[in-house]
């Protein structure tokens, strides 16, 4: 068979053009199907009343309408905000500690692991761990409440208190997960502007803040980027440790979903789906904003 | 405006110690270059003054008063770093500015110093833009506008021209003499380039291994080295060196040059040794002219236009530099008549101190 030149005239012409899509290609792929389908299969779920096993029935914006008129997502959003604010914490925690750890004593390496164990263990041993602490009668927080008061609050079963107290079971491994961001960042700060601002009588608060921080601005990004994202899909503390109650108080938006599309409650896929575009758009807000800055700061370079 | 003096200054860092006991005395207004190899202690001995590193023995006092444990903020000193560490996310402005927004002073003082430092500097059309922004030189203006805006009285600058490319640091070099001479500030310099040490300097201190190997004036060290090392280090093409045999004779010295040749020097030495004979390439002579005369071959030849400088052999194999007129004929393997005039030659013992200096005065 006589072979043909011109397929392989075509690839060296081109090859330069083809090759990034072709390295790309793999994970386009799977992006595709993984997360841009299901995303798309999700808004349109939403429109529909399904069990997940029988038949569909379009129902339009019924499902949203039903949501709008639900106490628990309301309920779920609110704490979901509460989420949002007190999340935060974690960046300046992390600093405070990176900072504090950022220093040449003898065995900082063994302090500095020990600072980042609760990121490496699983959300569902420190919700564990966390809920015993809290425990009344044994936990070593109830005893203490009751030391310095005299009585005692069981912060998992008051409504008042239960969001609280599962916001701060994840501070503590996030807390940890901002300080190694924070921790990187320091060890590549630029030495001589630190001491070209001590030349200039720039000491402690004042040098941290308009030396030490804006070289740390990449640290601070990202960090606010796991942890805003981290706050909005919360779920694995919440169902390990309350499951939503008591009542529904401590629910957030992702465990209410998972409640009515996958629980014993009902096979609501619907609602579900309905619940879980509404998580999505408030998600788009902000990755919307973390994009824009990443494209602006890109422009800049 | 203010003089600084050090007395036995020492560094340690643990068991090595780095500066070994340094006495200093810079004048009011004078123009001070540190130079040595790298290695030597110069970055470390500004920092001292800067404050930046801790003074581990001995006083350093600036301006008459005693600075020794003083923050650097408050010595009075302002310096010009080598990578310029300009703070990447303020403007220009900003930046000139900030030394004096940390002191607390005003908005309108701030600007109105930073609008007469970047006056002085050309800096005004940049004032607005990031450090990112700017080439090199305008960098390295910006960092001595932020030291001018303090009114030190000592400048200190740590190799300030080392990351500009040769022309530009022509000019700066000449921006930064032109400043000494406007503000009449006392400035430590320090440089590995002996090049900026002489065109610069009032008073060039050279340092070896933490030690203090003389201090002069730029021809002071040039004509009267005190040692080898201060010999070989001032100069370019460096001096060239040469093994000899000396006797006294006759109230001189007589060596013996490389080859037979015998040269009559003045000075007085007790008994016969064996000495290192330094003289310039400048000081040599192609043409045979000088008071004993050496035959040799041609190594190499680099013309430069102005001037020759011949590489060449001598009868036992040193090879030494001699500069010749732009037009000289002799190509690498040629013969030459070296002339060695007695005026120009130093003499230095087998410890490497100056025993005779060529200094052109006899």
């Amino acid at each position: 068979m006589p072979h043909d030149p011109q397929p392989a005239r075509f690839w060296k012409r081109n090859q330069m053009k083809i090759a990034p899509y072709a390295f790309l290609a793999p994970g386009a792929v799977m992006f595709l199907i993984y997360v841009l389908i299901p995303i798309v299969q999700s808004i349109w779920i939403s429109f529909q009343d399904w069990d997940g096993l029988g038949p569909k029935t379009w129902v339009g914006l019924a499902n949203y309408v039903e949501l709008m008129d639900d106490d628990t997502f309301y309920v779920a959003l609110k704490n979901n905000l509460l989420w949002l604010g007190l999340y935060l914490l974690a960046i300046p925690m992390g600093l405070a500690a990176a900072l504090f750890l950022n220093q040449n004593v003898w065995g900082i390496r063994l302090y500095k692991s020990l600072f980042f164990f609760p990121f490496v263990i699983s959300q569902v041993v420190v919700g564990l761990m966390f809920t015993w602490f809290y425990a009344p009668d044994f936990g070593l927080f109830s005893q203490l409440i009751k030391w310095l008061t005299g009585s005692e609050v069981a912060i998992l079963a008051d409504e008042r208190y239960v969001t609280y107290g599962i916001i701060a079971a994840g501070l503590w491994p996030q807390t940890a997960y901002c300080m190694i961001l924070y921790l990187t960042g320091l060890n590549n700060l630029n030495f001589e502007q630190i001491e070209a601002a001590r030349m200039d009588n720039a000491r402690g608060w004042r040098l941290l803040r308009h030396v030490i921080l804006p070289q740390l601005a990449p640290a601070t990004f990202i960090a606010m980027v796991v942890t805003v994202i981290g706050a909005l899909r919360s779920f694995d503390l919440v169902s390990i440790m309350t499951a939503g109650g008591p009542y529904g108080s401590s629910q957030v938006l992702s465990y209410f979903m998972y409640e009515q599309a996958l629980s014993e409650y009902g096979y609501r896929m619907g609602y579900g789906a309905a619940i879980a575009v509404v998580l999505f758009l408030i998600m788009m807000v902000f990755i919307t904003l973390f994009i824009m800055r990443m494209i602006a700061q890109e422009r800049n370079r | 405006m203010a003089e600084v003096s050090l007395s036995n200054v020492k560094k340690d860092f643990g068991a090595i110690s780095i500066i070994k006991g340094i006495d200093l005395e810079i004048k009011d207004g004078e123009f001070c270059v540190f130079v040595g190899p790298s290695g030597c202690g110069k970055s470390t001995l500004l920092r001292m003054i800067a404050g930046l590193e801790d003074i581990s023995q001995g006083a350093l006092r600036i301006g008459g008063r005693d600075m020794t444990r003083v923050g650097p903020s408050d010595r009075g000193v302002a310096m010009v770093f080598q990578s310029y560490a300009l703070y990447p996310h303020m403007t220009v402005g900003e930046n000139i500015g900030f030394g004096l927004r940390m002191t607390g002073h005003d908005k309108a003082e701030i600007a109105k110093r930073t609008a007469a430092a970047a006056k002085m500097l050309q800096l005004e059309p940049l004032l607005a833009r990031k450090p990112g922004q700017l080439s090199g030189g305008q960098r390295q203006r910006v960092a001595i506008g932020r030291a001018i805006v303090r009114n030190p009285e000592v400048f200190l600058f740590d190799e300030p021209l080392s990351n500009l490319d040769a022309s530009l640091r022509v000019q700066m070099r000449g921006e930064i003499s032109r400043l000494h001479q406007d503000l009449g500030a006392t400035m430590i310099y320090v440089t590995h380039d002996q090049v900026e040490a002489m065109t610069m300097a009032d008073k060039i201190v050279v340092l070896s291994a933490g030690r203090i190997e003389q201090v002069g004036s730029p021809l002071e060290l040039y004509h009267r080295p005190k040692n080898l090392f201060v010999a070989g280090f001032i100069g370019s093409p460096k001096m060239n060196f040469i093994a000899v045999d000396a006797r006294p004779h006759d109230g001189g010295i007589e060596v013996t040059l490389p080859g037979g040749a015998v040269l009559q020097l003045a000075g007085s030495l007790a008994a016969a040794a064996k000495m290192t004979l330094g003289l310039r390439p400048e000081h040599a002579s192609a043409t045979g002219a000088g008071d004993a005369v050496l035959p040799a071959k041609v190594h190499l030849a680099e013309h430069l236009g102005s001037e020759t400088l011949f590489f060449v052999g001598l009868a036992d194999g040193t090879e030494i530099a001699v500069k010749a007129d732009g037009l000289a004929p002799e190509r690498p393997g040629d013969s030459m008549q070296i002339g060695f005039p007695a005026r120009a030659c130093h003499l230095f013992n087998a410890d490497g101190q100056a025993v005779l200096n060529g200094d052109l005065t006899r």
